[in-house]
């Protein structure tokens, strides 16, 4: 059940009404159900029954860490259980490693796929493994209710594309579920439509050129594959950003206000700032939760333990997509990005702080040569092989063997987009933009929600009817869905 | 050593970490509210501390700070 089908809105519809018909000390057995039915019709019953073996486990864990007394005893219940769920996730995403037959016959049944990898597995782990740390850490005491543990894991707004949620403030939020909050499900609903309008006015659209160029870059000149790689950019922010807002959204229909995952991350200065600003709460989960404690243990090594710690986490950031050799590739070299950038990044502040008039050179190319890193990475991270990557990259930078497409040609009949599309779907990106910079205003924003109704709605009409004049609808699901 | 001792130790100590020596530090600061106060910086103000105030924190303890004075309050339990 994609979030963008009838039987997705009918689910939502239920859930919201069933929720607000039932007593508040059932409102979070309701949305666990609705949860479980929705991860349900992703895939076969074993991965339903996986994700709360695995809450249970949990459950008891924290219980029992809280229960301990000595130091020792807590820290190897802790080391246990935050192992048992890393090698859970290692082993299913080996799985279709492990067992090609299964790879094999996925291209002819996805379903196969889906038994080896269940739907949503990297986000529930990393929110259970989050409240195990939160509790051994005392930050946050064992949860009696399993009710409350399976809704954080399984709710299903977040389950398959996130954000990953910290426990802490969900559970915050659960014992809040009292009465109908309307301007948080007002807030939703505008939410909700702005993620339909990036999914399917700006990201579909641009799904077909992607996906031909990736299938074959050999038929493309150097500057058809990088408008491409721009364009995949764009695709993939719009996308991911998309799904987090109808996540957020359909969250704050139940009151419940989950995390941002962006924060103008392509106007970031240098590529320690974008990492904090794109896919935020994966980023800030791997920096509390594997980076901090790393880079704690090997402190006593100096810059070599910071650059360990930095190179380890980027790598963790390219694998949690997934077994492959790009999402590997891609880890290592903004391992090696990152790992420059901060070993260089004092000297460099020193030296343009030194200079006034390069400082402000610096403001402009800075995001500029940030951004074209950022590009360079994603060709490698939305290759279907490392072989096509390398075949792509090297046509893209005219390494390729001459043949007798011209570098500079353009053909928009290939490319499958006219220029007057591609211009449309880039000023409507530049007014995504535009949103999330009022959004990240408080003040601004405030001004429009308090502006008249009738203002608002002509803006809301404005964006339904570019939504449905660019749609297409039916190409395509969402691309974080499948990590 | 006084709270009034570990505040003002503490303080220039992040002032020199930070590169700045204007830098004001309240109970209710928090990492956020420093800018460059990012991950990595969290980790080089620890061992910058533990230089200081001739002392070794845990992980556990580390990540149970909220702020400055969680922070104070650690040190002040530490050093005694």
């Amino acid at each position: 059940m994609s979030f963008l089908s009838v039987p997705f809105f009918l689910l939502v519809t239920i859930a919201v009404v069933a929720f607000q018909l039932s007593p508040p000390r059932f409102r979070a057995h309701v949305l666990l159900g609705a949860s479980l039915g929705f991860y349900a019709s992703y895939g076969p019953a074993y991965a339903v029954l996986l994700l709360l073996a695995a809450t249970l486990g949990v459950h008891q864990a924290a219980l029992a860490i809280e229960r301990r007394e000595s130091e020792s005893a807590k820290l190897r219940l802790v080391t246990v259980s935050v192992t048992g769920l890393t090698v859970l996730l290692a082993a299913f995403k080996l799985a279709s490693t492990l067992f090609p037959w299964a790879a094999a016959n996925a291209a002819a049944e996805p379903g196969v796929l889906r038994v080896l990898v269940p739907l949503g597995l990297s986000y529930y782990l990393f929110k259970l493994i989050a409240y195990l740390l939160e509790v051994y850490w005392e930050n946050l005491p064992a949860e009696r209710s399993f009710v409350a543990l399976a809704l954080y894991a399984a709710f299903f707004p977040q389950v398959v594309s996130g954000p990953i949620q910290r426990p802490g403030e969900f559970f915050a939020q659960v014992q809040g579920f009292q009465r109908f909050d309307a301007a948080s499900a007002t807030q939703g609903l505008r939410r909700i439509l702005f993620g339909l309008f990036k999914k399917i006015a700006i990201a579909d659209r641009l799904a077909t050129l992607v996906n031909a160029q990736h299938q074959n870059p050999g038929a493309y000149s150097s500057l058809e594959l990088l408008l491409g790689a721009y364009l995949f950019a764009l695709q993939l922010y719009a996308d991911f950003s998309g799904v987090t807002d109808l996540a957020i959204g359909i969250g704050q229909l139940f009151g419940v206000k989950a995390p941002e995952n962006f924060d103008l991350p392509f106007f970031s200065r240098n590529l320690q700032e974008y990492w904090r600003r794109w896919h935020m709460s994966l980023t800030s989960w791997l920096a509390d939760y594997l980076f901090t404690p790393l880079r704690m243990a090997l402190r006593d090594y100096g810059k070599l333990g910071l650059a360990f710690a930095v190179f380890v986490n980027m790598v963790a950031v390219g694998v949690w997509h997934g077994v492959a050799w790009t999402y590997l590739a891609f880890g290592v070299l903004h391992g090696v990005f990152l790992v420059v950038s901060v070993l260089t990044l004092k000297p460099r502040d020193a030296f343009f702080a030194k200079h006034p008039l390069l400082q402000r050179v610096r403001r402009v190319s800075g995001p500029l040569v940030t951004f074209q890193l950022v590009v360079l990475g994603l060709v490698i991270f939305r290759a279907d092989s490392l072989g096509q990557a390398a075949q792509y990259l090297s046509r893209l930078i005219g390494w390729a063997e001459p043949g007798t497409i011209a570098a500079t040609r353009l053909d928009f009949k290939l490319l499958t987009v006219s220029p007057k599309a591609i211009g449309t779907i880039c000023m409507l990106g530049a007014l995504m933009e535009c949103v999330h910079w009022v959004q990240r205003r408080p003040a601004l924003a405030r001004r429009f929600v308090e502006a008249p109704a009738a203002y608002r709605w002509a803006f809301y009409y404005g964006v339904v009817v570019l939504t449905l004049a660019m749609s297409r609808l039916g190409e395509g699901n969402f691309i974080y869905a499948q990590f | 050593m006084t709270r009034a001792e570990i505040n003002h130790k503490l303080g220039g100590v992040l002032q020199q970490v930070f590169d700045n020596p204007s830098l004001v530090f309240a109970d209710t600061t928090t990492a956020n509210d420093v800018e460059g106060w990012d991950s990595v910086m969290h980790v080089s103000v620890i061992v910058a501390v533990e230089k200081a105030f001739g002392v070794r924190f845990s992980t556990k303890e580390v990540k149970s700070l909220a702020n400055v004075g969680d922070f104070v309050r650690l040190i002040e339990k530490r050093a005694q």
